[in-house]
């Protein structure tokens, strides 16, 4: 899919997900949609909240309430600043974009509380591969399984090829959704819980 | 105090620029991103310098920024402000340096009374973090410490909060309402508790030794 003009301009943002944008243009799409939260909505709001302190400092000391309205509106601000946040993380977490794979996951592990055991180069794989894979994994995180989880990646000829031990068969469906539209594949071993091995194409 | 800034957003900049003039600071050198603030600070002094994280050189201009002034000027403090708060960056600025340097959400600065406390900690010598992420780093320590927290009371658990964003036992004790000495005796139960131990009584090394033992794997 090709990025509808509209979509850089302003107004309508098409919800990308399953079943709207899928393959290969949707996360770059996604990336590009956390860095126009950051650069855009997300600046403006930080700056408004030093605009209200510049505000407060020439309020008369005396006035309590008045001080008191401004902090509230600063809380606010905040509050908003972080629902944006929430909104840049289901996008494609700036970590990933900025870090990579390892550092994405780790804090993602870190913030679900689930154990994982990660060996993951530092090297790149692009965005797309790493949104899939990354993805991929936050879902299966997501379900808190039990025991721990290794996380193994690595490149493989084109690819970047992803081993991940320790989680229930169901799981292989999250890797299937993320690699197949990219043309990737993903193979099921072992009982229950298995070891997946889960192929994208870095393009 | 004399502030030098780097920050790409123009709306932002002009903002931060102003507060730092009303909370009484000179703002010393303004930039768009770190190579031109390095190059405006040759021959002029700061005492802070203040970094956006995400700023030219691209991808994280700050962090690459704030090691060339250490270099150049390792008295300078550092002061990062950034749109996220994550710990992989935390440990990233501790890898810096462990002493007169900061990390505080952007918007979390908006008030010169905020603003001076965090530059005049940084002055000091004091490591800054943003309550956000200190109070994330409490709740949701990696692994296994989740069970070593579980043996601290409530009261404890505030303490090491507080002092997780860097805070002096004075800090922590007009925070939390209570006497220092009564602060002491928590922080001496805390480290008893969780097995730590710290040669020195140097505010910033303790907190250190805290934030290291959150981030950390349990080997046992």
């Amino acid at each position: 899919m090709t990025v509808d003009p509209a979509c850089r301009d302003g107004d309508a943002v098409p919800p990308p997900g399953p079943g709207r944008v899928t393959g290969w243009s949707q996360w770059s799409q996604r990336r590009g949609l956390e860095r126009r939260l950051h650069d855009g909505a997300a600046l403006r709001v930080s700056a408004l909240a030093l605009r209200l302190g510049l505000v407060r400092c020439r309020l008369p000391e005396d006035d309590v309430e008045l001080h008191a309205a401004v902090d509230g509106m600063q809380d606010e601000l905040h509050a908003v600043l972080q629902e944006l946040r929430g909104i840049a993380a289901a996008l494609y977490p700036p970590l990933l974009d900025e870090a990579g794979l390892g550092p994405a996951l780790r804090e993602e592990a870190d913030r679900r509380g689930v154990g994982v055991t990660l060996d993951v180069p530092d090297n790149r794989f692009g965005a797309t591969a790493e949104g899939a894979a990354y993805f991929a994994v936050a879902a299966s995180l997501a379900a808190r399984p039990a025991g721990r989880i290794t996380v193994a990646a690595h490149r493989d000829g084109a690819d970047l090829l992803l081993r991940v031990h320790g989680v229930p068969r169901a799981h292989a469906a999250h890797f299937r959704e993320g690699a197949e539209p990219l043309g990737g594949s993903v193979g099921v071993g072992g009982g229950d819980p298995v070891t997946i091995t889960a192929r994208f194409p870095c393009g | 105090m004399r502030v030098a800034l780097a920050e790409d957003g123009a709306l932002f900049r002009e903002g931060l620029q102003m507060l730092l003039r009303a909370a009484g600071h000179e703002v010393v050198g303004c930039a768009a991103g770190g190579d031109e603030l390095v190059a405006m600070l040759t021959g002029v002094h700061a005492d802070v310098a203040v970094l956006d994280i995400r700023m030219p050189p691209e991808p994280d201009g700050g962090l690459v920024t704030a090691e060339r002034l250490r270099a150049l000027y390792p008295s300078m403090g550092l002061l990062f402000l950034s749109h996220y708060a994550e710990s992989h960056y935390l440990m990233r600025i501790l890898d810096i340096g462990t002493d007169a340097i900061g990390y505080r959400l952007k918007e979390k600065v908006g008030s010169v009374e905020v603003l001076t406390d965090t530059l005049d900690r940084i002055h000091d010598g004091e490591i800054v973090i943003e309550p956000v992420l200190a109070k994330r780093l409490v709740e949701r320590p990696r692994g296994d410490r989740r069970n070593a927290l579980g043996v601290l009371t409530e009261r404890e658990l505030d303490v090491l909060r507080v002092m997780a964003e860097g805070r002096s036992n004075t800090g922590i004790a007009a925070q939390l309402y209570v006497t220092p000495k009564a602060v002491e005796k928590h922080i001496a139960n805390i480290f008893g508790k969780l097995g730590l131990t710290t040669e020195t009584t140097q505010q910033h090394r303790r907190v250190l030794a805290v934030l290291t033992y959150l981030r950390s794997q349990d080997a046992g």
